[in-house]
């Protein structure tokens, strides 16, 4: 069994200091390794991206992280990601990390994702060249999800988890108005989940929206958002084994 | 200054402000219902709540505003979901 701790839109500012260590601290007790999904500064500053770096530094778990919208508002995303790296956290944009798990080995695939909406509602490339640009964008963050996913399963991993901060899928956005799902998420994360594989998609982003989701291919998705768990992280324990499975159908059917 | 119109226009100068100003605040629903506004949310932190409802109260100045907005939980989970 696999135990994956996670919480995304922990947006700490420099009056967070320390309001989560106490939580993180017994992550040995019950997880394997947590995941932040995104959103994890108000504006992307540095200054408060070392507030969430000395939040996990240290941690005896490792922590695998992608950022959110607010983590870029500064304009400074490398910066951000070199301060969370500087605390030993392995920061994903496009690309995978594993995980060794007692002998097992977990994949983690991660994005930030970004918006365009679900199928049948969702924008196009067509128009203006800032409106393909935006469609674009998600369709490289979401082949970068593909990819990386696609090579977990191909590193051996028995499990493999696809993190984001945008959402795959709307089911997780129930809650949220309807008219602001386009700026939400995209079914091009879902494609590429359901494409390669997984046992587990997890990401944060919307606020108001609904915890449990399933992809069409059905894997199952997770938000984590702070406002929406109500706690500092959730645990999910996982079973191994079934993402090489859903790897070889995957295979088998393209 | 009370005409539907206004209000709209002063929720959506609100949600522009709670964005760019210290909060960076996306998350909130701020809506108009009869005579009144509804401000509703989760924020990170007890300075972010008050400056969040100083702001809410500068802003709507003379509405009937009901707000809910409660500090995230920080607690520790105590029990794990089994994904089957």
């Amino acid at each position: 069994m696999i135990r994956i701790a996670a919480v995304g839109d922990i947006h700490m500012g420099l009056d967070s200091k320390g309001v989560l260590r106490p939580a993180f601290e017994t992550l040995p007790n019950c997880a394997d390794l947590l995941l932040l999904a995104g959103d994890l500064t108000r504006h992307g500053t540095v200054e408060e991206a070392r507030v969430v770096a000395e939040e996990v530094a240290g941690l005896p778990v490792p922590v695998v992280a992608v950022l959110g919208n607010h983590d870029h508002h500064d304009e400074r995303p490398e910066e951000v990601t070199a301060a969370l790296r500087d605390a030993g956290v392995r920061v994903l944009e496009g690309e995978g990390t594993v995980v060794e798990v007692d002998g097992a080995r977990v994949g983690v695939a991660g994005t930030k994702g970004f918006g365009g909406g679900f199928v049948g509602r969702s924008g196009s490339e067509f128009g203006e060249p800032l409106m393909k640009e935006f469609i674009r964008y998600t369709r490289r963050c979401a082949e970068g999800l593909r990819t990386s996913l696609a090579e977990l399963a191909e590193q051996g991993c028995d499990t493999r988890v696809a993190l984001t901060h945008f959402a795959p899928v709307a089911d997780t956005l129930a809650g949220e108005p309807l008219e602001i799902y386009p700026f939400l998420g995209s079914y091009l994360l879902a494609e590429a989940v359901d494409e390669a594989g997984a046992d587990l998609a997890v990401h944060g982003h919307a606020h108001a929206g609904t915890e449990h989701g399933m992809t069409s291919g059905g894997v199952p998705v997770r938000t984590v958002a702070q406002p929406v768990i109500r706690k500092a992280f959730n645990v999910y324990h996982l079973k191994g084994g079934r993402s090489a499975e859903a790897a070889a159908a995957a295979s088998g059917s393209a | 200054m009370n005409d539907p119109a206004n209000v709209e226009y002063r929720i959506a100068h609100l949600k522009e402000r709670l964005a760019a100003e210290e909060l960076g605040e996306l998350g909130i629903r701020i809506e108009h219902r009869g005579s009144s506004v509804n401000v509703v949310g989760t924020v990170p932190t007890s300075h972010c709540r008050e400056e969040l409802l100083r702001t809410v109260n500068d802003q709507l100045a003379g509405l009937t505003v009901h707000c809910d907005i409660v500090v995230a939980d920080a607690a520790a989970p105590d029990h794990p979901e089994e994904v089957a």
